[in-house]
């Protein structure tokens, strides 16, 4: 579904990620792992548009997606659920799912994923006319992922969701997560918090400096003697 | 106290710097820069309203919406050929700056060679005053201050309740996020930059009538109302519209008082504000 083949990307002379390949089939999960500065947030940056890469392509569905606008790109399904979740603060609860549907001309369409969006987040069922920037935390990062839901994604892309979440928090971000994933929702999960992205995940890619290291089954890669010492601490 | 009727004219000049206030800090919520020459669609606006009036008899409030849309329509051409041009990677701020003030003269200096440089008269398009007692408002002056209700309840409405008003603040707010749930920032870029300028010009029309128009009639305005979004605090719709308030009844109660120290007398206050509230009255405060 999505491919990336020897992608590169650099910030004036700094490599931000070099000769990156990788590949997302429909359905699945991946977490991509890696220590802060590993190009990860560039990576996903690159796919939504935000970020132009230098070399290498990047298709999605077949079809070349690299030089889009994030536009254009979100039109095609790709939601990235941006870093520090970069809510519309001043806007209601409301208006920031609203926005989430933006590309979306189907007022029915939008009702109905408004509805299971809710379902999804009853928490923010009694808080859609308060602004967003009222909410807790844990609240913010259900609404960021409730927003992204609004676009009906087709690929879904978290970029560090647990950051600043308590435990408990955490543990029920996973749940959600896991309950997005059922209803068939392909995700790519960036995650500094491996034991999170490894448990949630099926396949995983490690970075290191920009480039990928190692990939496998998370099964398989939770037994590497080198990402159990680097990443999980043991 | 001053009489009524400075309180009044205090009002009428708080109507334009609200409406030119709000103009420039909707294009700065957006594209991150101050319209150098925001007074100069202000002034053209008034050119335009004043030829179709006397030239070709459109009626007076037509004539505004017209000058709205033409000079509006000009903002956004000076977007894209000039602001879109020199910002963006690779710029600094300086080199929009720079461009926005070299239109300040590009402007004036065009509109004085096309329509002279002596300053026009134009016949009052609303005459008669409403007599209230013991002092009278002249409906020139009532027409200004409904035009400013209506302009701003107008704004609010287009920013809370339509689609292009919310992508509008979403951009303002987080423009990463809104880009990437396929909002064109670029296009948004150039939707504000020509209602910015179109309540520009509409702010200029309207006072045709009631001072007169001169190729350099932008600059008082402009700098009033860069003073009003200082006060209100850099960023703020509300500030931008309570600074106008202020800053037009002060000027206009002060100058009643002190005459020719007027100005001195403002900028002290302005001066006040900033040391008490550096960041305005309605501007966040700095992280």
């Amino acid at each position: 579904m999505l491919e990336l083949k020897n992608v590169w990307i650099r910030y004036g002379k700094n490599v931000a990620v070099r000769k990156l390949t990788l590949t997302v089939n429909k359905g699945d999960f991946v977490t991509i792992l890696g220590a802060n500065g590993a190009g990860k947030s560039s990576t996903l940056n690159a796919i939504s548009g935000l970020v132009k890469i230098k070399r290498g392509e990047i298709h999605f569905k077949g079809q070349k997606i690299n030089g889009l606008k994030p536009g254009a790109i979100a039109a095609r399904g790709i939601i990235q659920i941006p870093e520090g979740r970069k809510l519309f603060p001043l806007m209601s609860v409301m208006e920031n799912l609203e926005m989430g549907a933006y590309l979306c001309k189907d007022t029915k369409r939008v009702r109905d994923s408004l509805e299971k969006v809710l379902t999804l987040f009853p928490v923010l069922k009694e808080k859609l006319g308060g602004k967003a920037r009222e909410l807790s935390g844990g609240q913010q990062q259900m609404l960021a992922i409730a927003r992204g839901l609004m676009a009906i994604p087709e690929l879904l892309m978290f970029d560090e969701p647990s950051l600043g979440l308590s435990p408990l928090l955490r543990q029920q971000l996973a749940e959600k997560i896991k309950e997005v994933s059922r209803e068939g929702v392909t995700i790519v999960l960036v995650e500094q918090n491996a034991r999170l992205g490894l448990m949630l995940a099926t396949y995983g890619y490690v970075m290191e400096n920009g480039q990928l290291v190692l990939q496998g089954k998370t099964s398989d890669l939770m037994q590497d003697e080198g990402v159990r010492k680097a990443y999980l601490g043991v | 106290m001053p009489p009524a009727g400075i309180w009044i004219d205090g009002l009428v000049q708080s109507c334009i710097y609200m409406t030119m206030a709000f103009g420039m800090v909707l294009v700065f919520s957006i594209l991150g820069i101050l319209n150098w020459t925001h007074g100069q669609f202000y002034m053209l606006g008034a050119f335009v309203v004043y030829y179709a009036v006397t030239a070709a008899g459109v009626p007076f409030p037509l004539s505004l919406l017209i000058s709205g849309v033409i000079v509006g329509a000009l903002g956004m051409v000076v977007e894209k050929l000039v602001i879109e041009r020199l910002t963006g990677p690779g710029y600094g701020l300086l080199a929009v700056t720079a461009a926005t003030m070299a239109l300040i003269f590009f402007f004036e200096g065009a509109a004085g060679m096309a329509f002279g440089l002596m300053a026009k008269g134009m016949a009052t398009t609303l005459p008669g005053v409403l007599d209230m007692g013991s002092f009278s408002i002249s409906y020139q002056k009532i027409a200004v201050i409904i035009f400013t209700l209506v302009i701003m309840v107008a704004m609010y409405i287009v920013l809370n309740r339509t689609k292009v008003g919310k992508a509008i603040r979403a951009t303002a707010q987080q423009p990463d996020a809104a880009s990437l749930y396929g909002v064109n920032v670029g296009w948004v870029s150039l939707i504000v930059m020509g209602i910015g300028c179109s309540l520009a010009a509409m702010a200029g029309g309207i006072m045709g009538p009631v001072q007169s128009v001169d190729p350099f009639m932008g600059r008082i305005p402009m700098i009033m109302s860069l003073l009003a979004i200082v006060i209100g605090g850099l960023g703020s719709l509300t500030g931008a519209i309570v600074g106008g308030i202020i800053l037009g009844l002060l000027n206009s109660v002060i100058a009643y008082k002190i005459s020719y120290f007027s100005e001195v007398a403002l900028f002290l206050l302005v001066i006040v504000i900033l040391l008490i509230r550096p960041q305005g009255l309605f501007g966040a405060a700095p992280k």
